[in-house]
Formats: C-alpha cells, structure tokens, sequence
C-alpha cells in the first residue's frame, strides 16, 4: 500500500489523541505533523489536547494499593456466596 | 438505552480506584475511604434486585457511594463535643497566637494555589467522567487514569485498537467540552 501523506481532519484528531499517550510511530507523527502545518483547526485542536494532558498529568490520582483492592474482593466474594 | 447487567466480579477493578479517589476528596482518610468503598460494593450488592438498569453501573455505585458519604459526615457532626475539639487550638494557656492567622495557609504561596486548583480540576474532571457513557468512561480512566496497557484494555472490552483509539478520542473531546468553560480558557 502506498504511502498516505496527507490525512483529513478526523484521521487527524484520531493520530493527535494518541500523541498524548506516545503512541504513534515515525510515519504517523510525520502525517499529523504535516496535517498541522496546513490546517489551523487541527493545530488548535491539537494545542488544547496537549493543555488537557498536561492538566491531567499533573493531578494526583489516589489508587487503591493491590492489598486493599484484594481484601475488598475477598468480602465482596463472600457476601455473594452468602446470598 | 441498551439494558445494563451488573457484573459484580467486575466492579473493584473497574470502579474501585474510581470510587477510592472521589471519597478521598471528600474525606480526607484513607482508611475510612476504603471502608466506604468496600460499604458501597456491598450494598451494591444487597439492592441489585432494585437496579433498573436505566443508569449505567457507575452512575449507580456513585450514587450509592454519595449517600454512604452523606450519613457519615452526619454521624461525624453528630458526635458530641467535637466542636470543642476544633476550637481548643493552643495546646497551653500560655501561648498566645491569632488562630485564624496561623490557621489559614498563605495564598501567595504557589504550592497552596497549586493545590485548590489540582483539587478543584480532579472534582471537575470527576464530575464530567460521570457523564459520559459507561463504556467511554471505562475506557478512558483505564488507559488514562490506570495507564493499563492497550492490549489489556482491547482484550477485556473485545474491541480493536482502533476502536479503542476511536473511543478515547470521543471521551477526551467530551471531556475537553465539559471542563473547557473553566479550564480551557488559557492560552
């Protein structure tokens, strides 16, 4: 299959998403990077992504450690068989 | 609305660390946080039989979780003599102190300004995972929040990568949409 250069805007949004998460490979972030450089909304759109990970990396997310998440299971396990 | 089915084997996994954050929020210790969730699950549980399945499990389990929030703040309020408690600030007779200077923390300071934002941000953003569609939700507090691999998150949902990268962009524009009044107004 040929190489695709140039992509449309929801082609584009979809590669800008996984940037966040560092998930494209050369040739997809070449794509989006040359979407960008002609499209304004994309390159917008794009910045607010980034704005958004950046926010959302910097939250502290307070997760359950595996112990509490086991003990939880275990006395949920046993109500259902209690039932 | 497609009819929803509890999957209890499912909802620790799933929801627990959802759930654990947005009580810690709301009261500031881990162990009783813990236990409100464990509370939630099982009542969850016992008034299965009355889910109708016109919300999705989430909502549900969260709306359960708000209750069980609710009577504790009651029985913490209800206990006598804590108010005495608070007030008793200086632990002699002989210091002396403004409590309210000393009490409050100073806003000029970055960090604390940092701090209200981080919290506010985290209630917002709780407040908008809640309204999206369960699946989007589930989806992308896995591969944001939880940061699980792809492949586990297409495997458990039977879906391709594709449709997941489709689905967490769906959930991000949401969220963008929900939270940019307050959050994206920045340049």
């Amino acid at each position: 299959m040929a190489f695709r250069f140039f992509i449309n805007c929801d082609d584009a949004h979809v590669l800008s998403t996984r940037d966040q998460y560092k998930d494209l490979n050369p040739k997809e972030l070449f794509r989006l990077n040359l979407h960008k450089s002609h499209c304004n909304g994309c390159r917008k759109f794009h910045k607010t992504n980034d704005i958004f990970t950046r926010k959302m990396n910097g939250l502290k997310w307070i997760k359950l450690t595996l112990e509490q998440k086991q003990k939880i299971k275990a006395r949920l396990k046993e109500q259902m068989k209690a039932k | 609305m497609p009819e929803v089915k509890l999957i209890p084997e499912k909802w620790v996994d799933r929801y627990g660390d959802y759930l654990f954050n947005y009580t810690i929020t709301r009261i500031n210790d881990p162990v009783l946080a813990q236990d409100l969730v464990s509370e939630t699950f099982l009542a969850g549980l016992k008034s299965a039989h009355r889910f109708q399945g016109n919300s999705t499990e989430r909502t549900w389990l969260v709306s359960i979780l708000k209750r069980k929030i609710i009577d504790q703040y009651r029985k913490q309020n209800s206990k006598k003599g804590k108010a005495e408690v608070r007030v008793s600030y200086l632990e002699t007779s002989d210091q002396e102190g403004d409590w309210l200077e000393e009490r409050v923390g100073d806003m000029r300071n970055p960090t604390v300004e940092d701090e209200i934002e981080q919290k506010e941000l985290g209630e917002a953003l709780s407040a908008c995972i809640d309204s999206l569609p369960e699946r989007y939700a589930t989806i992308f507090v896995q591969k944001s929040i939880d940061n699980l691999e792809t492949e586990t998150i297409c495997k458990e949902h039977n879906i391709t990568a594709s449709n997941l990268w489709v689905i967490l962009h769906r959930a991000r524009v949401q969220l963008m949409d929900c939270l940019k009044d307050k959050w994206f107004n920045e340049n």
